[in-house]
């Protein structure tokens, strides 16, 4: 392997990011472990785990850095060459929305918008599929839980549900 | 011969029509809720606990059992079609199971882990009858010390279930400790990591992690795609297991079996330790290992038996000292003391009727549960045929109420659909979710259980080596690391080792 | 966006709130209860706590007309969900929760997020435990007297197992430690099932917990050394109180429930009428005899005076033991 060109270091090695990000949680944690106290070896304190979960992690994502520098890596670009990587953004977005939407509205009048919504955007199913088909399965599964479960989902300020 | 008489008397009380229906109810009940990723036993259990004060002890007692035990078999369905694991030890069916189904093997997939779940759950209950008092002492022979050893060979079994970088997976693993620690400190009471936020002082759930890790990001990945495609791509050719898969299935499910059992008799994190534990020896002992993680059945047969059977092993301790050792078992123990008895050391001798009677049933509810299951594969593998532009916001809507029911809080949702973001971009950059979640659960029980025998041997190292038990848990560790070097690099001496291990 | 438009979205909802009466919490108040009650049990599911809880839940959700769901959240000694309830539940009755006595004690060991003189509508005092000492059966403790001598010679080899940090059973080893002037070593475990199997196993040389360890005693695996009620328990009359042991104390950890702060006093008086006749019922008290807890009735105001006064007892064991927040 060592035989090979080293292949020249980029700045868009997806590798190398990934590391960097792990080596910052790192240095999170043990911050976050001498900030909860050692303690000492006869009674360790609740930052002790933490403090070598952290010294773990940066030493982990130090050698994902140097591998991706000695190695190369794969650049950002083509972990999303030949896909529809737009289609993924839309149901983070409609899922987002829907985490806002959900106290507020309740479970019944923010899921059947959500579940329309990706069965429309994504690979459009028929209307005369996807109206049936979203208000009928949460409904279907609300009414189960109510009266078979007695579970409650949110009703939100309407008090629907 | 003692034991015959007491197994016979034991079938008189489980086949009195009452009882069979109590345990036909709770099977049946146990394969729905198993079913429902999420809404698992424990809801079930506590709405129902109060039903069975109407009747007598054992007919209560044994619908509460049936309520368990077919939770755990019902446990594998989502994992294997959708990828979702509605617990901790549906995690490794996913791993190979979903992509059986991918592959259009959904129906052997699904028909392994029924089967094997009947074998090793009826050793476990023969287990159970000739020797539960017996190792009732295994479970109290693990204090903080020897849990803190079996942890780490827990943790150890992670580095089986990567394909990709290991220092990705150790990162991702020292990720789920971390997160596993989320919240109050149980030894302190002091809150980690909570950010001020309130719902964190409970720590994160596991529901909502392995559900938007595994489910979630499936779909994200999935949807991406350009071909609109099915879930399966191959044609569907059998719906159960045929020769060739019984023949690699065989040896999975009886270690899968014997494991799961002794690990299932130790309180706390036993199931999922074995689960795991199983997946990765199958992985180590087969001459073909680069199968697993693409659809390899012995990945799916050896942890659901492992599985099912520790169910069976986690009677033992709640039988014979009243030592409940999961959540669901303590739920039990509630149903035995509202009838007035004292689950411990003196039950079987003082209430044999119930003590047999209620493992006779298990034996019949088993029975019932593969009659159940069977006929269901078809139609499950059916669901699989529907259009995945139809099916993705259906699983979608699935994990939400999963989610959602796992806890009653929608702070749970949230936190769901971010490991979904996490999760999706954790797979598109090569981190492996699975090393995260076992951690995520072991973790929390490392670190409580190091402070605990470090407490107790006043800060002594010396006391993990000392304690025989956790000092053979730590060289079974350090073999699983060091072993799985040798071959390769013998290899790279071109020296053949492919038929050692088998 | 998002906050803009969830502040007009609530202002709406006031609007319409204000439009529709007044009146409707009053009448809601009334109709009290029309859905599902959950009743936080601090405690793991199956300890004495969870089990007595049921039974007194179950009794009182047939007074309510609704049933009272459970749900464990165990930690922090039985305080995460008093805690959480304080900070998340809306005060609308339908999220109440057991409080233990650690929810008065633990703000005086450490800042906490809850302040349990403003934080909780007290609802009814319901009951207390039996408290224990044992040890394994096959130790060489005979006797109370015989670990404190065994203490004296070796300072701090003696360990008990206790259900977590901060509770009765930590507070009162430290007390009679310090009576004693013996120094034990405290090893904190998640609830009874766990403290049974360390003193079981020998990993700790004593376990200090409620009764849950009465099955083991009764079937000889476990020797029970002492009890810290009031009077001699009448199911083990064999085992010496505290106050005979010589130590001054009664130590029963006495246990209500409340609510978030600011419920309805309707909705609290509708509570208390219904979890006053449960712990009346004789089936109730002959489930709370199983775990030898006898109810303990106290009204709200009784509560509400009982609160203040244990705080001020419980401050002064714990700083007179060294626990006290720094």
């Amino acid at each position: 392997m060592s035989s090979t060109t080293r292949p020249p270091f980029r700045l868009n090695n997806s590798e190398f990011w990934t590391g960097v990000i792990g080596l910052g949680l790192g240095v999170f944690v043990i911050r976050s472990g001498l900030k909860l106290k050692l303690g000492t070896i006869n009674d360790p304190g609740s930052g002790f785990m933490l403090f070598y979960l952290g010294l773990l992690m940066c030493a982990f994502a130090v050698s994902i850095i140097l591998a991706s520098v000695t190695e190369g890596g794969p650049t950002f670009g083509s972990r999303w060459e030949d896909v529809r990587w737009s289609k993924p953004v839309l149901i983070i977005a409609c899922l987002i929305a829907y985490a806002f939407a959900l106290e507020p509205l309740g479970f019944l009048i923010a899921t059947i918008p959500l579940i329309l919504l990706l069965l429309r955007i994504i690979d459009p199913v028929r209307w005369t599929l996807a109206v049936p088909l979203a208000v009928l399965a949460p409904v279907g599964v609300w009414w189960v839980l109510k009266h078979g479960l007695s579970i409650m989902l949110p009703t939100g300020t309407f008090e629907i549900g | 011969m003692d034991v015959l008489t007491n197994v016979f008397h034991g079938f008189g009380v489980a086949l009195l029509p009452v009882n069979l229906l109590y345990c036909f109810i709770g099977v049946f009940i146990g394969t729905l809720v198993g079913v429902l990723p999420g809404i698992g036993p424990i809801s079930a259990m506590s709405l129902l606990l109060p039903v069975t004060l109407s009747g007598t002890p054992e007919s209560g007692i044994i619908m509460m059992a049936g309520i368990y035990y077919g939770s755990m078999y019902g446990g594998s369905t989502t994992s294997i079609l959708v990828n979702i694991p509605g617990e901790a030890a549906s995690v490794v069916t996913c791993l190979d199971g979903h992509q059986m189904a991918k592959q259009g093997r959904a129906g052997p997939a699904l028909g392994i882990s029924a089967l094997g779940s009947f074998i090793a759950g009826t050793f476990a209950l023969i287990a159970l009858m000739l020797v539960a008092p017996k190792l009732a002492s295994v479970a109290i022979a693990f204090g903080p010390a020897e849990y803190f050893s079996l942890m780490v060979l827990g943790l150890v079994v992670l580095t089986f279930l990567t394909q990709g970088s290991m220092a990705k997976a150790l990162l991702m693993a020292c990720i789920g400790i971390v997160l596993g620690l989320v919240g109050l400190d149980s030894i302190t009471a002091q809150p980690r990591l909570t950010f001020g936020r309130i719902e964190l002082i409970d720590g994160i759930g596991l529901v909502p992690v392995v559900m938007g890790l595994f489910g979630l990001a499936e779909v994200l990945i999935n949807t991406e795609q350009a071909i609109k495609r099915d879930v399966i791509n191959a044609k569907i050719t059998q719906l159960l297991p045929n020769k060739d898969d019984w023949k690699r299935s065989a040896g999975p499910i009886g270690r899968g079996t014997l494991m799961g059992f002794f690990l299932g008799i130790l309180p706390g994190g036993g199931a999922v330790v074995a689960s795991f534990a199983s997946y990765a020896l199958e992985k180590r002992l087969s001459k073909t290992p680069e199968r697993f993680g693409h659809g390899a059945i012995e990945g799916v047969a050896g942890p659901e038996a492992a599985n099912n059977a520790a169910a069976g092993g986690a009677f033992i301790p709640l039988m014979t000292l009243g030592i409940p050792p999961n959540v669901v078992m303590a739920l039990l123990l509630g149903a035995f003391v509202i009838h007035g008895l004292q689950p411990g050391p003196l039950l079987i001798t003082q209430n044999p009727g119930l003590f047999w009677g209620i493992v006779a049933s298990m034996y019949i509810g088993n029975a019932m549960l593969l009659v159940l299951n069977l006929p269901l594969i078809g139609m499950w593998v059916k669901l699989l045929k529907l259009p995945y532009n139809v099916l993705f916001p259906l699983i979608v809507l699935f994990t939400i109420i999963g989610v959602y029911c796992s806890s009653n809080n929608v702070f749970d949702v949230y936190v769901m659909i971010a490991f979904g973001i996490i999760g999706y971009f954790m797979r598109k950059f090569g981190y492996e979710p699975a090393p995260l979640v076992l951690a995520f659960v072991l973790g929390p029980l490392l670190e409580n259980n190091l402070r605990k025998s470090l407490i107790l041997s006043q800060g002594d190292l010396m006391t993990f080596v000392e304690r025989p038990i956790s000092a053979a848990c730590l060289v079974l560790a350090a073999i699983l690391l060091i072993v799985p070097m040798l071959p390769s690099l013998r290899r790279k001496r071109e020296l053949v080792a492919l038929d050692e291990g088998a | 966006m998002l906050r803009r438009n969830r502040i007009a979205f609530s202002l709406s909802i006031a609007a319409a709130a204000i439009a529709t009466l007044g009146t409707a919490t009053i009448v809601r108040a009334q109709d009290y209860p029309t859905k599902p009650i959950t009743l936080i049990v601090p405690w793991p599911a199956g300890g004495s706590t969870d089990i007595s809880m049921r039974a007194i839940a179950d009794a009182a959700s047939k007074h309510l007309g609704q049933p009272i769901a459970i749900d464990n959240k165990g930690g922090g000694g039985g305080t995460v969900g008093p805690a959480t309830m304080a900070a998340a539940a809306k005060p609308d009755g339908y999220t109440i929760s057991q409080i233990p006595i650690t929810v008065f004690r633990l703000p005086l060991m450490q800042e906490v997020s809850w302040n349990p003189d403003k934080d909780f509508s007290y609802i009814i005092h319901l009951t207390g435990y039996t408290f224990g000492i044992t040890t394994n059966a096959e130790s060489q403790f005979k006797t109370w007297k015989d670990v404190v001598d065994f203490a004296k010679a070796n300072p701090g080899k003696v360990t008990y197992a206790t259900p977590g940090a901060g509770t009765s059973l930590h507070v009162g080893m430290e007390q009679i430690a310090a009576m004693a002037g013996i120094k034990l070593t405290q090893v904190p475990f998640k609830g009874g099932a766990e403290t049974n199997a360390a003193v079981l196993g020998n990993h700790t040389m004593l376990q200090a917990d409620s009764t849950g360890w009465r099955p083991l005693v009764d079937a000889g695996k476990l020797r029970l050394l002492m009890v810290w009620t009031d009077k001699r328990s009448p199911n083990f009359p064999d085992a010496p109180t505290l106050k005979e042991s010589g130590y001054p104390m009664v130590y029963d950890s006495p246990f209500g429930i409340a609510g978030p702060k600011g419920m309805d006093p309707k909705i609290v008086a509708k509570l208390h009428d219904a979890f006053k006749k449960a712990i009346e019922d004789p089936a109730v008290i002959a489930t709370l005899a199983k775990f030898d807890m006898i109810p303990n009735y106290k009204n709200t105001e009784d509560y509400k005076k009982f609160v203040v006064e244990v705080t001020a007892s419980e401050r002064k064991v714990i700083e007179s033991i060294g626990l006290g927040k720094k």
